[in-house]
């Protein structure tokens, strides 16, 4: 079954700039996706259309079936996105207020949200934290957090828009350990990046982008010796002639 | 990681954390028409149940003055103004100007009831969440059906949480210009353009991020709450206060 559906979507910005041009795409559900590209190539704009934060200018945008334009609140409780400057990302004061954030908006009661967001901080390691400064956690830990946010609306999808950006070793396996549970748990994961050396061992599908456009869409292994034509840096493993190896080994 | 400015809410379990925020918020109030009527002995007694909160609630005095300096700058023009503009029995004269008795004791009377205000938020914004504080005004506003409380509540919610990433972020800004030697510039106003811009540029850039995010979690103003509910304490604390402020007052 397909997940997601994007059939011919082009999307304009305000100044007239083409920022997508008619891509089509289907996901099937329980997959893991990486889209990779060049800064600028339309990555963070197409995913911006899975939960409506983007409506298309052409084409449809359909999760399990029905278009996001159709019902947004359906569409932002199916699809978590978590951006790439985690701070950003952050409204509460306390570790437990900002994973309750989303389940306050969604109206459930005191009971609901407590249990959702136990469990959700239990997932990401964080039931410790929870009465601490978000600001004083660590990269790694701020990434988890926002995780732990997303989790909390109980997604079947879940985005991570340039997810190892600034963070050190330790962080980016942090968060790797944390997107494979999330895949293993039966969710559906699309990793938006430029770097694939982190993640590329555990994709089961490489899509490259130029221009706003998708220019190579298959299984990673036998489009990644191609993707520095289009401005992403191959993994180091491939460039040898050698397997990509998982950051966790 | 970030380092917190002192104006931000700090998690703990003191008194002025534990009671509710209808209360501190009446407290607040209170007190602050109090300490703009009263006189010295009346002041006195405020800062003494202020002094009192601000150790027991572990309020980080010394980088909060430094927050506050220029408040403190502005007290002290505020001095100098009703030292030389109150009439009364002079003690220096300077040209045409003569610093006065009443004048000395009028501006200080001023600035110490600011100075007890503006601590008295400073205590109320560190022991209290800004989920609480929209649904305290949401519940202050609710009888008031003109007035629309939910989108007051959330406006000033959201001010109190973003006040300290504000400042937060001007330390930054200032740091990185430090760095590139502006203090060579002695022009202050070019200096504070120069800051003032990029800030401007970056909290706005910032707001739209938060904003986007905010929407991706189905962020509206019709949101669940916190449950606000009154315990002894509460009242006991109210008896207190109305007793430490009729004192106050009568002295």
């Amino acid at each position: 079954m397909f997940i997601i559906e994007i059939e011919n979507l082009s999307h304009r910005f305000e100044d007239g700039t083409l920022g997508l041009d008619r891509i089509s795409l289907q996901i099937q559900e329980g997959a893991f996706v990486v889209v990779a590209g060049p800064n600028g190539c339309g990555k963070t704009t197409l995913i911006r259309h899975l939960n409506g934060l983007l409506l298309p200018t052409v084409g449809s945008v359909k999760l399990a079936g029905v278009p996001v334009k159709h019902d947004l609140l359906r569409a932002r409780c199916l699809v978590g996105m978590m951006f790439q400057d985690a701070d950003s990302q952050i409204v509460g004061e306390t570790v437990y207020e900002d994973v309750a954030f989303g389940p306050e908006n969604l109206r459930l009661n005191r009971i609901q949200i407590g249990e959702r967001v136990t469990q959700a901080l239990d997932v990401v390691g964080l039931t410790d934290f929870a009465d601490q400064s978000p600001h004083l956690l660590s990269g790694g830990e701020k990434r988890r957090l926002a995780i732990a946010g997303i989790l909390a609306m109980e997604p079947k999808v879940i985005a991570f828009d340039e997810p190892f950006a600034s963070l050190d070793y330790p962080g980016v396996k942090q968060v790797l350990k944390q997107i494979l549970a999330l895949h293993q748990s039966g969710h559906t994961i699309l990793v938006v990046t430029h770097d694939l050396e982190k993640v590329l061992a555990h994709a089961d599908r490489l899509i490259i982008m130029q221009k706003g456009q998708i220019v190579r869409d298959g299984m990673p292994a036998e489009i990644v010796n191609t993707v520095e034509t289009f401005g992403v840096r191959a993994p180091c493993a491939s460039l040898l002639g050698l397997e990509v190896q998982s950051w966790l080994n | 990681m970030a380092e917190l400015t002192a104006f931000s809410f700090r998690p703990g379990t003191s008194l002025p954390h534990r009671l509710d925020v209808r209360f501190k918020l009446f407290f607040l109030i209170l007190i602050s028409l109090i300490s703009l009527s009263g006189d010295f002995s009346g002041l006195g007694i405020l800062t003494c149940l202020l002094t009192a909160l601000i150790i027991h609630s572990g309020l980080p005095l010394k980088s909060g003055l430094k927050g506050l300096r220029f408040f403190l700058l502005l007290l002290l023009l505020v001095l100098l103004a009703r030292m030389v503009t109150t009439p009364g029995d002079a003690l220096l004269e300077i040209k045409s100007y003569a610093v006065t008795r009443q004048g000395i004791l009028s501006g200080l009377l001023i600035c110490w009831r600011l100075t007890i205000i503006v601590m008295l938020g400073f205590v109320f914004v560190f022991t209290t969440r800004s989920l609480e504080i929209k649904a305290a005004v949401e519940w202050v506003l609710k009888p008031l059906t003109f007035i629309p409380g939910k989108r007051i509540a959330t406006m000033m919610s959201l001010t109190t949480r973003f006040v300290p990433v504000i400042l937060n972020q001007a330390n930054e800004t200032a740091a990185a210009q430090q760095a590139r030697c502006v203090e060579n510039r002695k022009n202050p106003v070019y200096r504070l353009i120069r800051l003032g811009i990029a800030l401007i540029r970056r909290t706005f850039e910032r707001a739209d991020k938060l904003a986007v995010a905010m929407e991706a979690r189905c962020y509206t103003e019709n949101r669940t709450d916190p449950e606000l509910s009154a315990t002894r304490t509460d009242w006991i604390s109210l008896g207190v206060m109305i007793l430490i402020c009729s004192l106050a007052v009568s002295i």
